[in-house]
């Protein structure tokens, strides 16, 4: 096992940079996810690290070593692909002890790696069967078989979940997480998800157009997100961006105080989590637009002076379109952002 | 119910018929092997022959080196699919999984080879195949016979719609060399469509009739096509040393189908489609 740090990092496709400068630490024994919009070059960033595509600037280092010349086969990683990428030829047992016998290793010694890892995975029963045999999920649990058996000192998971479907992600979700725990690799893991980031990761990498916009720990980036990019990102469903007005020292929508505010502005824009607006008789009016409840909790869409918020009840209202509703919030739940850069302002440091 | 019934007993004999009328003239070519000169031209002609004789079959073997011009067919066409399978094989997964610009000027050029027909070039190549010493050999005869354009494009549409860029990827990370990759992913994975250029590749070869009649001077190295040609002149045309010897032709064609109808089918009617 390694740590891997990525120092600086630029990969350009002709004259067209697509990242820009990239730097993360992933600490030996991590699990980090790498989450964006598509497009964002959380792939690409996987890709170099594998050594399917040329570094063009900066540094990756694994274990200290920095590996920008050295082949894939060489780079000690195992990388688990989107469609899973299991050879159709070769039967479950052939597919997870392909690159022991590219090593070298004899029979038996495969077989038992093989069968070490089938039974980690709850594989045993199919190693004689062919891919097309086994089902979306069983395949995934192969490609991670795979990289298992070859003991490598990171793992790379390029969106590994995103063909299954939802209950049975939630499911490769646990497993995944157990795996982790057990076996304590490195791990980069690529997601468009943010909720997947958020179960899994210890650190969560957030990115957008080849830049990395913010990193750390799931719940910091949750509770003080860098920018509105991130705050609108992460959580789902996503935070209510309110532009709002100045005044004596405050922050004003629909006529109501909601916070103190920063000294030198004279715009922001005001951030609340959808779980974090609370029905409050003394509070600001919103009209409802839509209700959808889920059973557990309530789901409000509505208008607060003609801005479009979300409201996350967690119990159950009696409450239909066209409706109003009085709601409010604690000043400590609140984000400003600087309207122009979008940018995280903490509350009185303008 | 019952109507459907009907039509679909309509199109199975019609579709019967047309099976049969298409057998007929194999058939007739098999009898007309058997027959003697005079019922041959006797009106109407007979299916099986009233007085089988095996005159025709054994002047052709005695008379003439039919068994030789099929061996020299056999070693063309065999010789010819191996280079074309191989040669294929190569550079449709190159062209296919590296598109540089210059390979993609490269594949321009393969297509473009298609568009100018052989016979534009028969001669000149005939005259360097003379001058390599080539004349009635069977590496003469290879001597345009070993790359195919439409081989290099049917395999690079399957690699293409049928081997995922990651399979290449996932094996190059598990740590497989470019040729392993190729010998023990790719080319297990192009067996249908590898098997299909093969047959097509075998009939080119074993159907080829100009180039073989001007590279092959001497009789003994013709092919079987050329000296299938033999049995007519400007004149005449031995109808039954031509059957009886057409007839042995057929067998070695009829069976290499049969071996790999399976293929032949999947390969070109799917190319590559797999779950």
């Amino acid at each position: 096992m390694a740590n891997v740090q990525i120092r600086d990092l630029r990969k350009s496709f002709g004259p067209v940079e697509t990242i820009h400068g990239v730097s993360i630490d992933v600490p030996d024994g991590a699990f980090v996810a790498l989450v964006g919009p598509s497009g964002c070059g959380k792939s690409t960033i996987l890709r170099l690290i594998a050594g399917l595509e040329e570094i063009s600037g900066g540094t990756v280092s694994i274990g200290g070593k920095v590996i920008n010349e050295v082949e894939p086969k060489h780079r000690d990683i195992a990388m688990v692909f989107q469609n899973y990428a299991l050879y159709p030829h070769m039967t479950v047992a052939e597919n997870m002890g392909f690159s022991m016998r590219l090593l070298g290793h004899s029979k038996a010694e495969r077989r038992a790696a093989v069968e070490k890892a089938a039974e980690v995975l709850g594989l045993t029963e199919y190693l004689d069967r062919y891919p097309k045999q086994l089902s979306g999920g069983q395949r995934q649990r192969v490609a991670m078989g795979r990289a298992i058996v070859r003991q490598p000192q990171v793992f790379l998971f390029d969106e590994p979940l995103s063909n299954l479907d939802a209950q049975l992600r939630v499911q490769m979700r646990a497993e995944l997480k157990a795996l982790h725990a057990r076996l304590k690799v490195t791990t980069l893991y690529v997601t468009h998800d943010q909720i997947e980031a958020m179960t899994m990761a210890d650190q969560i990498v957030v990115m957008k157009d080849g830049h990395v916009i913010q990193a750390g720990p799931p719940l910091e980036i949750y509770d003080s997100p860098a920018d509105t990019f991130v705050a609108r990102f992460v959580g789902s469903p996503a935070m209510n961006l309110l532009s709002a007005e100045l005044a004596d020292g405050g922050v004003h929508i629909a006529g109501r105080r909601w916070c103190d505010a920063p000294t030198d502005r004279r715009a922001v824009q005001l951030g609340v989590r959808p779980e974090h607006l609370v029905l409050d008789p003394e509070g600001v009016p919103l009209d409802v637009d839509n209700v959808d409840p889920t059973g557990s909790e309530t789901m409000v869409l509505g208008r607060i002076a003609g801005q479009q918020v979300t409201l996350l009840l967690r119990q159950r209202v009696a409450v239909s379109p066209g409706d109003q509703l009085t709601v409010s919030a604690d000043p400590a739940h609140l984000h400003l952002f600087d309207p122009d850069s979008g940018r995280r302002l903490i509350p009185g440091d303008g | 119910m019952n109507r459907r019934r009907r039509t679909d007993l309509l199109i199975d004999l019609g579709l019967g018929i047309f099976g049969l009328l298409m057998l007929t003239p194999l058939i007739m070519l098999v009898a007309n092997a058997f027959k003697t000169p005079e019922e041959m031209l006797s009106w109407p002609p007979t299916l099986i022959p009233r007085d089988p004789t095996l005159d025709n079959l054994t002047s052709v073997l005695n008379e003439t080196p039919l068994l030789s011009w099929i061996g020299n067919s056999l070693a063309f066409a065999l010789l010819s699919t191996l280079a074309i399978v191989a040669t294929s094989g190569i550079a449709g997964y190159i062209v296919a999984k590296f598109p540089f610009r210059t390979i993609n000027i490269v594949f321009a050029l393969f297509l473009a080879t298609a568009i100018v027909p052989f016979e534009v070039y028969m001669i000149p190549l005939y005259f360097q195949v003379k001058q390599l010493g080539l004349l009635n050999t069977v590496p003469g005869l290879l001597v345009g016979y070993l790359v195919m354009s439409f081989g290099i494009f049917l395999i690079r549409q399957n690699v293409l719609a049928s081997i995922p860029d990651e399979l290449i990827e996932a094996a190059r990370i598990d740590g497989g060399g470019e040729m392993w990759i190729f010998w023990h992913i790719v080319l297990p994975l192009l067996r249908g469509p590898l098997a299909a250029l093969a047959v097509l590749a075998f009939f080119q070869a074993w159907t080829a009739f100009a180039w073989p009649m001007i590279v092959a001077t001497k009789r003994s190295a013709y092919t079987i096509e050329v000296g299938l040609a033999l049995f007519q002149t400007g004149y005449t045309v031995d109808l039954g040393r031509l059957s009886a010897a057409s007839a042995c032709v057929l067998v070695p064609s009829v069976l290499a189908f049969v071996l790999l109808r399976r293929n032949f089918v999947q390969g070109v009617a799917a190319t590559g489609m797999k779950e």
